[in-house]
């Protein structure tokens, strides 16, 4: 028999805010196990406290860290771990270069929470419904890494694990993600609720015109979202035919290890995964078999 | 409306406005309630001991009601604490306090708690798989059970052209006050004093002096300001284990909800089962019959309100020669069906409405037409056989009509315009004093509720009095007053603030121009007041005077009191249409008709409302902007329980969504700003004409939603909320 949920009030907890990444980790690691946690926006965090999930003697804050970053390189696109998704928003080129991965920031939330909340503590929560993960695993995102035995560098596809789980080590923080081309790309998702919500199934494709293949990524399933490689090789090295379409949606309805919850029923899940795969692939522009 | 001109702004926006969750006295004690772990079942015993021997923790449980009470048990009937059968998951089975909120949550958990689970009843339907028999209503689930009819309805079935027969579900819908349930009890010899957020200080009064056993005069209500209601701070529900408490700790005990707890203990809207059907020859409704399940949770017998009350929601506000009603209150194991904004009306017209436009469309009867044609008017009887008063329905409908085409006609592929209509009447509750006090230089209000945010006391109340004695709305104050000192009224619930409580403040101005009339030696007719520098002034033909100088010796440091009263009595229903069980009669007939256009996307089901609009029957708009504001407020409410709001319960009783991430009020973004018009003329029983306001715009918006949904894609869905899933399964993508 399971008890009904506890009377709870948030203990007490050191916060700390280090000015450097050595002191950070530093600051992670003198709290023995799990009796130290990082926050960033702290959009995530607050929920597991009040929630009891956690309930850790020490918070790590992030803030001064010099993590709030932008930068284009040769193409490619590092965004600091403690950047407000909102300023990633906000970034003209962003939209312009990575318009999926626009559309999947502004998806979350809403505007105030986006103002509080960071690429970084989204990876790190690895929520099965995250708006993020399934564009940066189409967009082949990295994730840099820095923890006590110094620096690394880790696919998302590595990366995320399951619900809280990641490949995070003890000490370890993210310090940017990596975008390594600029994709036409789209996001797409049905919830309930269009604004703070999650989302009951959402789909992420890329096209890179490099390599001319699609990458596919589904979100609103355990245990984490997911690239799916043969529906991506359905849609061929170009604007797919309707055919092709067709049945890249029919596989990717099929193959999608779905199940129903309280936010929708398996079915409609398998429905929705095919419809907006198909929308999201006909929003990527094509002129000609090339990508605009 | 200026924002000078609402009084509560001030202090709201320095924060200075004391909510219940800000309550606090010297020395009190934080206090958290244990709950039970099952859903149905038999006490075992309760062990207070290991929260006992924790430093500084206070505990009760039902073994110290006969200490603590001056009568023993209290009220027999609702204990307190249950002493055998556990009726609902987190039904409150001991309280606690102690210094800090973690230390008397800590001392909550370490209860000892046992209880022999038994099975739960938490679906309804499978308390009769198949609908009632004869027996029915012998059910040990049944706890209400009302049935009324009249004229041949056999017959009127039998030689019908057509009988449309149907079947209806709704779902639990919760009111999201922004604030939750909080109090803070003292008490004092035998003097039991509470300061809670409520609608109806006097109601909980009444309340607390039945559960605790000690005369009204021994309570005292204080009310704070409301940080929401909709219903649901209507009765007490914390107060009484505070108050047990505070009389154990000889301290005072705040006790408050956090937001999950609030889901969870909330007495509030829950799902139903409707039938109905509908008989039709030449185009005319010859017959009606509805039978209705309602879910009630763990409500006592004869203490259910809402099963006979349904039923005339059920019925819609048409002519029906002849009619039979049944209706089922089931006992489940769920807390206790409570009111939420126009308790369940809002789905009641969502079937009523879906229903009779399937009606027509079965008939080949434009559905607007056919509603028309039957509609109530001034004069018509309703099936219970009460005689229906000016009612602006039929006026609201035709120009919703108009809109609607004209929607219909700008609409793109995919959007779909409907119509939906509700109606309500002006509760007077157990009726209200008003007691005004005029001084030299101001008005007083003198009562014992706050208003609730809507804006029904601050600023209805005020201009009520503003148009009653002339005088401008800045030398009008409400004083807030305990239950010891104000004036009973029924308290902020029913649309009945300005409606009733109005007239009472209307009669009290009368009393205050009549005094003064007298004391002037001037007919009363001719006594106007106006406000002059600081003083208010009384002119007179030929004579002017200060209230100043009116005033007597022992007025001077009060002012001139007046008192008025009002309860309107209901028109009887006909007995003779009644088999059984209450039914609700109405005071005054009001409503409005509302119309949605909305997108349905083919392949998804999701809906989206696009435009919106209200035509509202208030009889006369006392404060237009306030008005206004009740019915944006009742059309953004309504379009939660229309598209997403749904409590979901597990087999054995737990609230599988008791928090706002999973149940969904709509945001600003799935509001659009609705087109509001006043009806106005078909006067009620309200002050100058006014009809009650706060309910009836909620009524009409899951029928108007419904019936665009149905225009855009064909789907005729038959169950709230609206969700993309339940519209794709009518529209078979599933």
């Amino acid at each position: 028999m399971e008890g009904p949920h506890a009377p709870r009030a948030v203990p007490g907890f050191e916060l700390v805010a280090p000015a450097s990444v050595e002191e950070a980790i530093a600051a992670l690691r003198a709290a023995d196990d799990g009796g130290a946690t990082a926050i960033a926006g702290g959009t995530d965090l607050l929920l597991d406290l009040d929630d009891g999930r956690l309930a850790p003697r020490r918070v790590v804050s992030l803030r001064r860290l010099p993590w709030r970053t932008l930068d284009w390189l040769d193409g490619a696109l590092t965004v600091g771990a403690t950047l407000p998704l909102r300023s990633l928003e906000d970034d003209r080129e962003v939209r312009r270069r990575l318009p999926g991965l626009w559309q999947a920031v502004h998806a979350v939330g809403s505007v105030a929470l986006r103002h509080r909340a960071t690429l970084g503590g989204n990876l790190g929560r690895s929520a099965p419904a995250s708006d993020l993960i399934p564009m940066l695993l189409a967009l082949d995102a990295e994730v840099d890494l820095v923890g006590p035995r110094g620096e690394r560098r880790v696919p998302v596809d590595d990366f995320v694990r399951a619900s809280r789980r990641t490949a995070l080590l003890p000490g370890e923080l993210i310090r940017s993600v990596r975008v390594p081309e600029p994709r036409p790309s789209a996001y797409l998702w049905q919830r309930v609720r269009p604004a703070n919500d999650i989302s009951q199934i959402a789909v992420a494709v890329a096209f890179s015109p490099g390599r001319r293949h699609w990458s596919i990524a589904v979100a609103g399933m355990p245990p984490r979202p997911a690239l799916l490689p043969d529906v991506a090789r359905d849609l061929g090295d170009g604007a797919p035919s309707d055919a092709a379409l067709t049945a890249a949606a029919a596989r990717a309805s099929r193959a999608v290890p779905i199940t129903g919850d309280q936010r929708a029923s398996e079915e409609y899940r398998r429905r929705l995964v095919g419809t907006l795969l198909t929308r999201a692939v006909r929003a990527v522009p094509f002129e000609g078999g090339r990508p605009l | 409306m200026s924002a000078a001109s609402r009084s509560d702004l001030g202090v709201k926006l320095a924060g200075r406005a004391e909510y219940g969750v800000d309550a606090e006295l010297p020395g009190m004690l934080w206090a958290a309630l244990v709950p039970s772990p099952v859903a149905h079942g038999r006490l075992r015993r309760v062990d207070l001991g290991p929260a006992r021997a924790l430093p500084g923790v206070v505990a009760v449980g039902a073994d110290d009601l006969a200490t603590l009470l001056p009568r023993g048990a209290g009220d027999a009937e609702r204990p307190i604490f249950p002493a055998g059968e556990v009726a609902y998951r987190h039904q409150p089975l001991a309280a606690v306090a102690a210094p800090t909120l973690a230390e008397a949550r800590r001392a909550a958990a370490v209860v000892r708690v046992e209880v022999e689970p038994g099975p739960a009843l938490i679906d309804l339907e499978t308390a009769f798989p198949d609908w009632p028999g004869p027996d029915g209503a012998r059910s040990p689930h049944v706890i209400a059970h009302v049935h009324a009819r009249h004229g041949d309805v056999e017959g009127a079935f039998r030689t019908a052209e057509h009988v449309v027969e149907e079947t209806y579900r709704t779902s639990s819908v919760h009111q999201v006050a922004l604030e939750p349930h909080a109090c803070v009890a003292t008490v004092r010899g035998d003097r039991w004093t509470v300061r809670t957020t409520t609608q109806s200080p006097f109601g909980v009064r009444e309340d607390l002096s039945l559960l605790l056993g000690v005369p009204e005069s021994s309570v005292v209500v204080e009310g704070t300001w409301v940080g929401g209601g909709f219903g649901g701070k209507g009765a007490s529900l914390l107060e009484p284990y505070a108050l047990l408490l505070a009389r154990a700790a000889g301290r005072p005990v705040r006790l408050a909800l956090d937001y999950r707890e609030e889901f969870e203990l909330g007495r509030t809207t829950l799902p139903a089962v409707i039938r109905v059907a509908t008989a039709v020859r030449d185009r005319r409704i010859v017959g009606r019959r509805v039978r209705l399940l309602l879910d009630v949770g763990a409500s006592l017998p004869g203490r259910d309100f809402a099963t006979g009350y349904s039923i005339g929601f059920l019925l819609g506000p048409y002519v029906t020669p002849t009619f039979e009603v049944e209706g089922y209150g089931i006992r489940t194991n769920k807390p206790p069906f409570g009111p939420h904004r126009a308790p369940f009306a809002p789905q009641c017209a969502f079937v009523a409405e879906s229903h009779i436009e399937e009606v027509a469309r079965v008939v080949g009867v434009d559905p607007v037409r056919f509603r028309a044609e039957h509609l109530w008017r001034e004069g018509a009887t309703t099936p219970l056989g009460q005689p229906v008063g000016p009612f602006g329905l039929a006026a609201a409908l035709e120009r919703a009509d108009a809109l609607a085409r004209r929607w219909r006609s700008e609409a793109p592929a995919g959007h779909g315009v409907g119509v939906g209509l509700g109606f309500w009447s002006t509760s007077t509750g157990a009726g209200g004093e008003a007691r005004l006090v005029l001084s030299a230089t101001e008005l007083r209000v003198e009562q014992g509720e706050r208003g609730i945010g809507s804006g029904s006391v601050l600023r209805g109340l005020v201009a009520v009095a503003e148009r009653a004695l002339g005088l401008p709305a800045d030398r009008i104050r409400i004083e807030y007053l305990s239950t010891a000192e104000a004036p009973f009224d029924s308290g902020v619930y029913g649309s009945r603030t300005v409606g009733a409580l109005g007239r009472a403040i209307v009669e009290a101005s009368d009393a205050v121009r009549a005094d003064l009339a007298g004391r002037m030696a001037v007919a009363v007719a001719d006594v106007s007041l106006a406000v002059e520098g600081e003083e208010i002034v009384v002119h007179a033909p030929g004579v002017r005077r200060t209230v100043r100088s009116l005033l007597r010796p022992d007025e001077a440091s009060r002012g001139i009191v007046a008192t008025g009263r009002h309860f309107a009595k209901p028109n009887a229903i006909d007995e003779r249409r009644v088999v059984t069980g209450s039914f609700y009669p109405y005071t005054d007939f009001t409503g409005a008709a509302h119309v949605a256009e909305v997108s349905v996307d083919r392949e998804t089901g999701a809906v989206r409302v696009e435009r919106y609009a209200a035509f509202q029957d208030v009889g006369v708009a006392v404060d237009p902007a306030t008005a206004r504001a009740q019915v944006e407020g009742g059309i953004a409410m309504g379009l939660g329980i229309a598209l997403t709001e749904e409590a979901l319960w597990s087999a054995d009783g737990r609230l599988l969504n008791p928090h706002l991430l999973d149940y969904r009020i709509p945001t600003l973004g799935e509001v659009p700003v609705p087109e509001v018009t006043f009806v106005e003329g078909f006067l009620g029983a309200g002050p100058f004409g006014a009809k009650g306001l706060g309910e009836p715009p909620i009524i009409p918006v899951p029928a108007a939603v419904a019936a665009a949904v149905r225009d855009a894609s064909g789907a005729h869905v038959t169950e709230l909320p609206l969700s993309a899933e339940r519209v794709a399964r009518t529209l078979k993508l599933l």
